[in-house]
């Protein structure tokens, strides 16, 4: 087991590491993340009060942002062939699936961190009285995400399509995320008590346990060959 | 190599039961079922609706259990039939998607509502878009086949959490009136005739199934022999061709 998780933390570090020298993909996400909210908000009628929708917009908006990112998960590995060397390395297929999601997750938590203050800001929203809860909110629909984001990003570099296929594919098997994430976000964002996201909370953790048991286990077969 | 004649004989007897049944179940639909008091003739729309649906969440079944099969064992045979299941499931879930605007026009006074089953039935039509958008996709065909399996699995897992989340919306679709509970509360007719429905089009099902299953057969062995004659052919005249 801790051969495992040390497998998986070498792999998560080594594409942490190359994302912290290039930044490219923190910087590509992050910055189209803010431009779908210029987006929004010129496209909305200013008499609107945003706070009534906003969560529809920051998880439309981190979904959009999140696989942009994804797309280049397996990017760099496909084009220098470097997948066949991390395959040929002594190391388990799903401490491989669980390092590359932890790195996404990472990533993803990143850009997550520019776009609520950034809507905080454009759109006069105030979180400030339930930061923990919309803390755990965020951190459970991301990790859901991006078991199924990782599974499906490493699918889709295999494919001629490349990462153009990755949101057909994704898209539909996330809506059980979105449909929580965004009703959680939408309640505490209208100042409901915490105690009413915690069905919310409940259920994105249920849906993270099982794509945590079912994505590792048919990661095994996308990589083989 | 494995003959595909005991395949096709089962595809034509259940072929002749299915026409059988199809025939059977219009005649009930439009001279023995009652017309619906409060609905009305649309009503009867139903017996297409509810079996189609039926089968298209059949087929997604036999989808995710034949590409469990395929990764586990690699039989070409178990991804065959999972192509054959997934090409009708698409074919059934469009009609239901068709059939359910049709009558929501008359009974509801609108084409789409963003309710439970719709939202469903919608998501599960993309999984199965995705899943041949995938299969067209790749460079080798067997690399195909296990993406495509692969994409089979994680829906099946996806779709019962998609009918958990979707009906945290309020229901606006009818309740079931035939298969509930305490007991069918329709008339008997109702009744009888989707069954009859029910009978007609699994059985229809099964037919296209093995039809299908047949001609992916004989694709992937024409496709054998195509390779194998290229490879036997000298590689001047392969260039030939080539240029």
């Amino acid at each position: 087991m801790g051969r495992f998780l040390g497998q998986a933390l070498a792999v998560a570090r080594k594409d942490l590491v190359l994302e912290l020298r290039s930044r490219e993909r923190l910087v590509v996400s992050a910055t189209f993340a803010v431009l779908v909210a210029v987006v929004f908000s010129f496209s909305l009628d200013p008499t609107l009060r945003a706070r009534s929708f906003a969560g529809a917009m920051i998880w439309v908006t981190v979904i959009f942002a999140g696989i942009l990112g994804l797309g280049r998960s397996f990017a760099m590995e496909r084009e220098q062939e470097a997948l066949s060397g991390l395959l040929l390395a002594p190391v388990d297929r799903g401490a491989l699936f669980l390092g590359k999601f932890a790195a996404n997750l990472a990533i993803l938590l990143a850009v997550e961190l520019v776009v609520f203050p950034v809507y905080a800001l454009f759109f006069g929203l105030d979180f400030g009285g339930a930061l923990g809860g919309l803390a755990l909110i965020v951190l459970l629909a991301s990790t859901g995400f991006m078991l199924l984001g990782t599974l499906f990003a490493a699918v889709a570099a295999h494919t001629r399509l490349g990462e153009t296929v990755l949101p057909v594919l994704l898209l539909p098997l996330l809506i059980p995320v979105v449909i929580f994430a965004v009703s959680g976000t939408q309640r505490l964002l209208v100042g409901r008590p915490l105690e009413e996201v915690g069905g919310n909370l409940r259920m994105l953790l249920a849906f993270d346990l099982i794509y945590l048991f079912i994505c590792p286990v048919v990661f095994g077969s996308v990589v083989e060959e | 190599m494995e003959s595909l004649k005991g395949t096709l004989r089962w595809a034509y007897a259940l072929s002749a039961l299915a026409a059988a049944s199809v025939l059977a179940t219009f005649w009930m639909i439009f001279f023995y079922a009652p017309t619906e008091r409060e609905m009305g003739i649309v009503q009867r729309i139903y017996y297409v609706h509810v079996p189609s649906a039926w089968v298209a969440f059949l087929a997604f079944g036999i989808v995710a259990l034949c590409s469990v099969g395929y990764l586990w064992l690699r039989d070409d045979k178990l991804d065959a039939v999972a192509v054959a299941a997934a090409e009708l499931g698409t074919v059934f879930t469009t009609i239901v998607l068709l059939t359910g605007p049709l009558w929501g026009r008359i009974a509801w006074g609108t084409w789409w509502v963003w309710e439970p089953r719709l939202t469903l039935t919608l998501l599960l039509w993309f999984i199965y878009v995705g899943y041949f958008m995938l299969r067209g996709a790749t460079e080798t065909p067997e690399r195909g086949k296990r993406f495509a399996a692969v994409l089979g699995i994680v829906g099946a897992v996806d779709i019962p959490l998609i009918h958990v989340s979707v009906n945290w919306f309020r229901s606006q679709h009818p309740q079931p009136v035939v298969l509930r509970p305490e007991g069918p509360a329709a008339a008997p007719e109702i009744v009888q005739t989707l069954l009859m429905g029910f009978l007609a089009f699994t059985l229809l099902f099964f037919a296209l199934l093995l039809f299908r299953y047949g001609l992916e057969r004989l694709r992937a062995r024409a496709e054998a022999l195509r390779v194998r004659d290229e490879l036997d052919r000298p590689l001047s005249t392969s260039q030939g061709v080539l240029r």
